[in-house]
This record gives structure tokens, C-alpha cells and sequence, in this order.
């Protein structure tokens, strides 16, 4: 397969003069293919003296170092997009708390008008009729069962999801022993398929070439930074859920408060309007 | 829409409106219903303010609302009177700052006076936002922010007093008050610190503290660094303490390609910001300084 391709690609080699001007917006595996059948007739005009094996080492070392860095470069995206994420999520958490604090803040109010409308009934009964009155006087005062001014208390977010947090960590580590992809892989493997040298390579499984393995750490520390930032934004996330949630149920609360709120407060203008 | 036909009939509602209440306090107004009739004259003067608005004649809307308001005053109902200040604010908004912050003011002392702190400070921050975008006062804008804060901490809602502590605090570290800003992040941070949803944010403001500490004096910051590791150990494994300790030790070593590589390097992954720019700029200043005064 390889000995095919490279035939057809001297004849490509021959027709691309030079090398397509760099697109950011390309696909990454287009640039890569690109690259490599343009770059290969520049950069060597004197190779033609070379063996055609060496030739193709060249090409298959230069195609290596490309795709890692290349890789490195998508991973180091990867990473400032997960931190974007975070910080959104960090902002949207913090908008979060301030509704959860209106809510509640609302939701006092509202008891508050409560009260203040059954003070008010217990006014209009006095004025509809003598009777109304007499009935007043004997109810027991229920002004003594009026909510103490409730202290406002500090607003505090859902607790739940301490146990959801500390679940899912024992959960993930068991996951990761058992996914077949998730174990860590064996990076001499990695260097088999990248390079045909044998003498290239180190005791530890990284390629000797330092340009390689500088790369290839990089990429693994990149890596490593990944699933940490992703294991956060699972957590972030999952704090974001519950906490809408809990906002959720006292929307609805609040909602039924207000509606039957609302209610009374027509019938006491009616009441007042029939005074008139 | 025919928006000069609504100028017209808004300028001959305005005149109606007048019109009611010189003779409302006239003698015979006064003993027929001279109330209702000021009742009237108000309706009069916000509808014609709101047709004004359509034509978008904002001065004239602002000043329509504001006799509103002030007939309400007369009349006790300090809430409607407070709203109709408000819509003045926000009509004056758009064609005369100062203004705008004048009928804002009024309406604060209202609510206040009516022990309304909520809606204080949330106009509070409206009139530091003016003095933040129009009329470039930042010490006023300060100093609103402030007192919006204050108010919400009496109502106990920590978060929103938090996010005007924070304006204040970046400000103050741009007009180089440093020791107020780092008090503000390090009393946010702490906070953040507790609450499980608010924690993911706490590493920045710690991070902005530190920075802080730097620009005043390397060795507080270092100091600083480590009691926030202690306080919050999650802290130590964010890209910004690292970034912090690589510029710790650029700073030690007098190395200003070393702090420029380091911030170049964080900057390849988040971006830095204004505020963030401009700190480290000053930093890395103090740094030059201290070479060239060496030499």
C-alpha cells in the first residue's frame, strides 16, 4: 500500500508547485494530507540522489513529527475550551445563587402580604356589620399566631449534591478499572506505528527523537489536564442541575402563593366596593 | 406611527394637565374634590410622558414624569411617586446623564425613607452604571457600588452584595488602591470557598487577590500564595497558581523574559482580560524598574 502511494504521489509531487497557503478554518485531517504531498517536493531537491527507502523514512519522520504536533496543538484547544466552559459555568452558578436569593426573598414578601390581608379582612368584617364585629372580638386574637417577622436567613444551596459528589467519585474510579479505553494505554505501542526505525527507540517507550517526545509528553500532560477539567465540569454541572431543581420546586411554590394571593385581593376590593 | 401627531397630543395633554391644577387650587376646586382632580392632572401628566417617550422626545418624557411624581408627593403616595422618578431616570437616561441621576437620587431617598433597601441599591447600581459608561466619574461609580452593597447586605443577599463589592474591588485596583481590593476578593473568596456551586469560582478571586498583593509588594504575595493554598487546597492545582509561582520566581531572578514566557504560555490556553493585562503590565514594570535601577 505504501510503495502504490508513493508513486502516485511523485506524480502529484511533480504537478503542486507550492504549498497551499494555510487555512485555519480546514479541516485538521485535510491539512494533513495536504501538506504532506506538497512539503515533499519542496523541501528536498537534492534528495534525488538518496535511496528511495530513505526517502520514504524522511517522509514518514517529517509526517510523524506533524501529526504530533499538530495533535498537540488540537489538545492545547481542547484544554482553553474546557476552561471557557468553566468559567461560563462559574458565572452561570453565580447568577444562579443571586435568583435563588430573589426567590426566596419574593416568596417572604408574599407570606408578608398574607398576613397583611388577613389583618385587612379582619378590618372589613368590623365595618360590614355590628355582628361582623361581635364575631371579631370573640375569635381568638389570631394576630398572636402572625408569623414572627421571619429573620432572613442566609441563602444556602442545594446539600444534596455533597453525597452526589462523593458517589460519583467512588463511582468513576471503579468505571475507569473496568473501561478497556480508559486504562492507561501502552505508549510503546504508540511508538510501533509511528516510526519503521527500530534503533529509535528509548527503554521507556518514548521515541528517542527529543522533538518527538517532547512533543508526546506535552501531549499526555495535556491529556492528563483534560480529564481533570472535565471531571470538574461533570461536578459543576451536576451542582447546576440540582440547584435548578430546588429552584424549580420553589418556583411553583411561589407561583400557587401568588395566584391565591391574588384571589383574595379581588375579593377584598369587591368587599370594599360593596362598603361604598 | 405618526410620532409628531403624539408630540401634539402629548404637549396639549401637558397643558390640560396644568390647566387642572391651577384650578384645583382655585377656591372652588379646593372644595369640590380638589384631590381627584390632582389625581386627574398626574394621570394626564404620565400619559402624556408616555407619549413623549413614543416620540422619543426624552427630555420632555423625563420632565412629565417628574411632575407626576411630584404631584403624587403632594399626595402622600410615596410609592407612585418613587415610580414615576424612576421612569424619569430612565427616560433622562438616554438624552441627559445628569439629570437621569438626579431623579434616581430622589427616588433612593424614597425607598430608604420607606426602608425599601432592595430597590435602593439596585437603582444605586443603575446610577453607578451611568457614572461607569457616560458621565466617566469612577470614584462616584465607587462609591454607589459601595452603598449598593451595603444595603444588600443588610437584606441579606450576600450574593448580589458580592457582585457590587467585586466592581468596586477591580476598580479600586485600577485606580492602584490596593489594599481595599484585596480585602473585598479576599473576604469574596473565602465566602466562595464554602458553598458548593460558588467553589469553581473561588480560585479566581483568589487569583485576582494575589495579583494584587504583587503589585504592592513581592513578598506579600508570596505570603499570600501560600496562605490560600493552606485555606483552599484545590487552589494549588489551578493553571493559576502555577502561573502565580512562575511569576514569583521570574520576579525573584529579576527575569523579565521569564514573566513575559510564563504569561504568554497561560495566555495560549485562557485569554487574559483588561484588567488582568493591565495588572501584570505593572508588575513586570516594577520588574524593569528594578533592573535598570540595578544597572
Amino acid at each position: 500500500m505504501v510503495e502504490s502511494r508513493t508513486l502516485s504521489e511523485g506524480v502529484w509531487i511533480i504537478t503542486m508547485a507550492y504549498p497551499k497557503t494555510h487555512n485555519p478554518f480546514a479541516d485538521d485531517d485535510e491539512e494533513d494530507e495536504q501538506q504532506p504531498r506538497s512539503r515533499g517536493g519542496i523541501d528536498e531537491p537534492d534528495e534525488i540522489g538518496l535511496s528511495e527507502a530513505e526517502r520514504k523514512q524522511r517522509y514518514l519522520q517529517q509526517q510523524v513529527m506533524r501529526t504530533a504536533n499538530s495533535a498537540v496543538e488540537s489538545s492545547q484547544r481542547s484544554l482553553g475550551l474546557i476552561y471557557e466552559s468553566e468559567k461560563m459555568g462559574t458565572e452561570t452558578a453565580e447568577e444562579l445563587m443571586r435568583q435563588g436569593e430573589a426567590l426566596k426573598r419574593s416568596e417572604r414578601m408574599v407570606d408578608n402580604m398574607d398576613e397583611d390581608l388577613k389583618t385587612s379582612q379582619k378590618h372589613i368584617n368590623s365595618i360590614k356589620s355590628v355582628w361582623g364585629g361581635l364575631v371579631n372580638y370573640f375569635k381568638a386574637k389570631p394576630e398572636a399566631n402572625k408569623l414572627p417577622p421571619e429573620q432572613p436567613v442566609g441563602y444556602q444551596a442545594s446539600s444534596k449534591l455533597q453525597n452526589a459528589l462523593s458517589q460519583s467519585k467512588v463511582h468513576e474510579d471503579k468505571y475507569q478499572a473496568s473501561h478497556p479505553n480508559l486504562r492507561k494505554l501502552d505508549t510503546g505501542g504508540f511508538g510501533a506505528t509511528a516510526s519503521e526505525d527500530d534503533n529509535s527507540y528509548s527503554q521507556n517507550g518514548y521515541p528517542a527523537n527529543k522533538h518527538l517526545r517532547a512533543a508526546h509528553k506535552t501531549l499526555d500532560s495535556n491529556l492528563d489536564e483534560m480529564s481533570v477539567g472535565l471531571g470538574r465540569l461533570k461536578n459543576l454541572g451536576l451542582g447546576l442541575q440540582s440547584e435548578i431543581e430546588d429552584q424549580d420546586a420553589s418556583l411553583d411554590n411561589l407561583l400557587n402563593k401568588v395566584d391565591k394571593m391574588d384571589l383574595k385581593i379581588n375579593k377584598t376590593n369587591q368587599q370594599l366596593k360593596n362598603l361604598k | 406611527m405618526d410620532n409628531s401627531g403624539k408630540e401634539k397630543e402629548a404637549s396639549a395633554l401637558m397643558a390640560e394637565a396644568e390647566k387642572k391644577l391651577k384650578s384645583s387650587q382655585s377656591f372652588f376646586g379646593g372644595l369640590f374634590g380638589g384631590s381627584s382632580k390632582i389625581e386627574e392632572a398626574c394621570d394626564m401628566y404620565v400619559r402624556a410622558a408616555n407619549m413623549y417617550k413614543m416620540a422619543k422626545n426624552w427630555c420632555a418624557a423625563g420632565n412629565a414624569f417628574c411632575q407626576a411624581a411630584r404631584l403624587h408627593l403632594q399626595m402622600q403616595s410615596k410609592h407612585d411617586a418613587a415610580t414615576n422618578f424612576i421612569d424619569a431616570g430612565n427616560a433622562f437616561k438616554k438624552a441627559d446623564p445628569q439629570e437621569a441621576i438626579n431623579c434616581l437620587n430622589r427616588a433612593i431617598e424614597i425607598y430608604t425613607d420607606m426602608g425599601r433597601f432592595t430597590i435602593a441599591a439596585k437603582h444605586h447600581i443603575s446610577i453607578a452604571e451611568i457614572f461607569e459608561t457616560e458621565l466617566v466619574d469612577i470614584d462616584k461609580a465607587i462609591a454607589h457600588y459601595e452603598q449598593a452593597a451595603d444595603y444588600y447586605k443588610g437584606e441579606e443577599s450576600t450574593s448580589s452584595a458580592n457582585k457590587c463589592l467585586l466592581k468596586v474591588a477591580t476598580y479600586a485596583a485600577q485606580l492602584e488602591q490596593y489594599q481595599k481590593a484585596i480585602e473585598i476578593y479576599e473576604q469574596v473568596g473565602t465566602n466562595a470557598m464554602d458553598s458548593t456551586l460558588l467553589k469553581y469560582s473561588a480560585k479566581d478571586y483568589f487569583f485576582k487577590a494575589a495579583l494584587c498583593h504583587f503589585c504592592v509588594d513581592m513578598l506579600n504575595a508570596k505570603l499570600a500564595l501560600q496562605k490560600y493554598e493552606e485555606m483552599f487546597p484545590a487552589f494549588s492545582d489551578s493553571r493559576e497558581c502555577k502561573l502565580l509561582k512562575k511569576l514569583l520566581d521570574a520576579y525573584e531572578e529579576q527575569n523579565v523574559d521569564a514573566y513575559t514566557d510564563a504569561v504568554k504560555e497561560y495566555d495560549t490556553i485562557s485569554r487574559l482580560d483588561q484588567w488582568l493585562t493591565t495588572m501584570l503590565l505593572r508588575i513586570k514594570k516594577t520588574i524593569q524598574d528594578d533592573e535598570s535601577d540595578l544597572r
